[in-house]
């Protein structure tokens, strides 16, 4: 597991995380679809999955924190994680006043533009579609 | 001739097909872990049906997997029983699709379905106090040597397999099994809250949070595929299918390689006797 992975994890799980819970209680569609995105999609071993989710790794960290490393990400790998995080909202079908908030204080922190965040939106209902089979095909 | 525990006799005064399935696969355990396993598929499709007919009815013909799933997302199943009533479809399956099984794969599935039997019961009785003594593992026939050294192996392998079970799973959740889900959430709407008030002291941010809700009512589709502007969802569908697909045959790779080993054992077990 390399500094990288475990910081893009860290990176990834505290906003999925902050994305469930600024809505209502957070569903089991919305936390089965994070680890198969962090899995698939932005292609983190088990190892980084689960040492980013420790609690004593996880418990001291902010929001601050996690936006000021959404925002050393590259490019590419922002416009991931901002799609993952949007695919929760469309994964639950809603969007509560807090989400809206998150959502639009990462992309900011991610210096990203109005067209690269509509891109993410795209691409987040593309996979939140694809969602239910691919959870099936591992495993439930 | 197997001793008999009655694990699941309680379960008789609640649902008697199920608790005839259950009994049957507690029978087969150690003869014919085959049978057994998909007795125990039988039985949690049995109940999966009773509690879709009492919340989702529309559903009641669905295959399993969409019951297990509708019933999850309408809360009635919580982490535990959904991932229980997901080995058992897995392994019932395996059986039936003809991967030779192994009497301790049958074994922690069968101690699965009476965690399930009493949960199954409080529900369809509403609640109801049930009294079920604690799971008593059927006991083995008398075995020769190899056929001790073949068990142990098989336990052996299904440790190892449900360990790295385990870690997938584990790799995969949102919370752990540890997290209070309940302090966190509060935790992190509170710093939301927190940065809400900031964000309106000092201005919107670049994409602000009108411009948030605006694109998540908008027909995402319908403006970015137009010729001039961004890429069709066709493409982005494509992408991701590829990264999906790559995670499964990986995945998928592992789990044929557990069921071929386990195979392996079961007829090794067979040839023993």
């Amino acid at each position: 597991m390399s500094d990288v992975d475990l910081g893009l994890a860290t990176t990834w799980f505290l906003a999925a995380r902050t994305m469930a819970c600024g809505g209502d209680e957070p569903s089991v569609a919305e936390e089965a679809a994070a680890g198969l995105f962090a899995r698939a999609i932005l292609g983190l071993d088990e190892e980084s999955c689960i040492a980013a989710k420790r609690k004593e790794h996880m418990q001291a960290l902010t929001l601050i924190d996690c936006m000021a490393m959404a925002g050393q990400l590259p490019r590419g790998t922002a416009d991931q994680v901002m799609t993952g995080v949007m695919m929760i909202a469309y994964a639950a079908a809603s969007m509560q006043p807090l989400q809206v908030r998150w959502a639009s204080m990462l992309a900011s922190a991610m210096d990203m533009s109005e067209e690269r965040f509509q891109r993410c939106c795209v691409n987040a209902r593309v996979v939140a579609s694809m969602l239910p089979h691919e959870q099936e095909a591992v495993g439930g | 001739m197997v001793d008999l525990t009655g694990n699941f006799d309680f379960l008789q005064k609640y649902d008697n097909r199920v608790a005839h399935l259950a009994a049957q696969a507690e029978r087969y355990v150690h003869s014919d872990p085959d049978a057994a396993l998909f007795k125990l598929r039988l039985m949690v499709e049995t109940m999966a049906r009773t509690l879709i007919e009492m919340q989702v009815p529309e559903l009641v013909d669905a295959d399993l997997s969409v019951m297990l799933r509708s019933l999850q997302r309408s809360g009635l199943l919580t982490r535990r029983e959904a991932d229980d009533m997901h080995a058992i479809r897995r392994d019932g399956n395996a059986a039936v699709h003809g991967y030779d099984s192994t009497t301790p794969t049958a074994m922690r599935r069968l101690r699965d379905a009476w965690r399930l039997s009493r949960w199954y019961a409080k529900i369809v009785k509403r609640g109801a106090k049930v009294q079920a003594s604690e799971f008593k593992p059927p006991l083995p026939p008398a075995e020769d040597a190899s056929q001790r050294a073949a068990r142990l192996r098989a336990e052996a392998l299904e440790e190892a397999v449900e360990a790295r079970r385990d870690r997938t799973r584990e790799a995969l959740l949102l919370f752990g099994d540890q997290d209070d889900i309940t302090a966190m959430r509060w935790r992190l709407r509170g710093e939301l809250r927190a940065l809400e008030g900031v964000a309106v002291a000092v201005g919107e941010p670049i994409v602000d949070a009108d411009f948030v809700a605006l694109v998540m009512a908008m027909d995402l589709e319908q403006i970015l595929e137009h010729p001039s502007w961004g890429r069709s969802s066709q493409d982005a569908k494509a992408d991701v299918e590829a990264q999906f697909e790559a995670f499964k045959a990986a995945h998928s790779e592992a789990e044929q390689a557990y069921l071929h080993e386990r195979a392996k054992l079961a007829r090794e077990a067979r040839s023993g006797a």
